[in-house]
């Protein structure tokens, strides 16, 4: 029953169409695939029937089909959520791709693709942003690539530890009634 | 940089007619021109178009989807309700407020005491000197029962990409009914599209 950990190829019959359509970047081709210790680029399976709370960190791609609150780190791997999969965590992984229910902030080093069947609340920070039409999106994109890299530089600057997603929160402006001073830049 | 009808986006879909509007041609221009970072508050929903157009921008979209709870603003008048509703609908107010709110097809969708807050709850998320792009409904006295959803063709011209609706009445907001529901915009330019919709820049 307990999902973590076991190869998707286990599975079989049991896989589902998200994890059918999870990429599977070859370890020749993908920097992040040589760096990661599970050669086999199977990936992980959190099941429907899986509720974890709290931190959730590995070195292999993950799908989750079930329920995650907390943290999820997977720095130099993919993380998918997958159809029946929801998550309500801060998410920082190497690739993310959402097929079904997140709710935090998304950090993708290489890409965020939210697929038309996702429903997503929160703030995504990459460098390549997908977004499928029908997907439900509501909160912050991220495009600017000096601002996307001052976000993940951070997050790859930051200690050995886990971090701390409230700091990159605390990092952000304050939340000021006023307007700010600084003309917008934009010719008038 | 591109010159904004060098912009490109996508096809439109196949029946789709797109409009030419100057007024968003003319902000798109501006922000190409200032080669600085730009926040689009975007009151519709998230669109594949829209994230392709601004990408090739320096921008951070906020997008609220408003289409998606209209319905929090029916049957309500009191203004206190009116604004927590905006409130929580709208992003977290930021240091850093938008350049740019993009409003298209909308604000007809709103009563006028519901406009007045939820538009003023907008403002205080903007910096000074920001823009406000609207497309409203304005020649027709029916319009469709849900907010078109526009997208950008190019850095020129929108289209609006949501299936043949029903239609009920419009409240064909004049410029004078926007000015007195929504302080602190004033309207810079006003064009009449070909399709009857006014697009409107306003200026905050």
């Amino acid at each position: 029953m307990f999902d973590i950990g076991k190869k998707s190829a286990d599975k079989g019959q049991q896989d589902t169409g998200a994890q059918a359509k999870a990429p599977q970047p070859s370890a020749a081709a993908d920097p992040a695939a040589r760096r990661s210790p599970a050669t086999p680029r199977e990936a992980a399976v959190i099941g429907p029937s899986i509720h974890i709370d709290g931190d959730l960190r590995g070195e292999e791609d993950l799908i989750i089909e079930g329920e995650v609150n907390g943290t999820v780190q997977l720095r130099n791997n993919t993380l998918t959520i997958g159809a029946q999969g929801k998550v309500s965590a801060d998410v920082f992984a190497h690739s993310v791709y959402v097929d079904g229910y997140m709710e935090g902030d998304l950090f993708g080093s290489e890409r965020v693709c939210i697929r038309k069947s996702a429903q997503v609340k929160g703030n995504i920070t990459s460098p390549r942003i997908s977004l499928e039409d029908g997907a439900r999106f509501k909160g912050t994109i991220e495009m600017d690539p000096q601002a996307v890299e001052a976000a993940l530089g951070r997050r790859r600057g930051a200690a050995p530890a886990a971090p701390a997603p409230q700091e990159q929160k605390a990092a952000q402006p304050s939340q000021g009634n006023g307007k700010p001073d600084a003309a917008s830049g934009i010719k008038r | 940089m591109n010159a904004p009808g060098r912009f490109t986006v996508q096809a439109h879909p196949p029946g789709a007619e797109p409009l030419n509007a100057p007024l968003f041609a003319s902000l798109i221009e501006r922000l190409q021109a200032a080669e600085e970072r730009c926040i689009v508050l975007d009151l519709g929903p998230a669109r594949t178009e829209t994230l392709a157009l601004f990408g090739q921008l320096r921008a951070r979209l906020d997008i609220v989807d408003l289409a998606e709870s209209l319905d929090q603003f029916d049957d309500v008048d009191e203004p206190d309700v009116l604004r927590e509703r905006a409130e929580r609908l709208l992003p977290p107010r930021h240091g850093d407020g938008a350049h740019v709110v993009l409003c298209w097809d909308l604000l007809n969708y709103l009563k006028r005491p519901a406009l007045s807050a939820f538009m003023t709850a907008v403002a205080e998320r903007t910096r000074r000197g920001a823009f406000a792009h609207a497309l409203i409904a304005y020649s027709s006295a029916r319009m469709s029962v849900k907010p078109g959803i526009f997208v950008p063709v190019d850095g020129q011209r929108l289209v609006n990409v949501s299936p043949p609706q029903a239609e009920r009445d419009s409240p064909r907001y004049s410029p004078e009914d926007l000015a007195n529901c929504m302080h602190g915009y004033t309207v810079e330019r006003a064009r009449l599209l070909r399709n009857g919709m006014q697009e409107f820049l306003f200026r905050l």
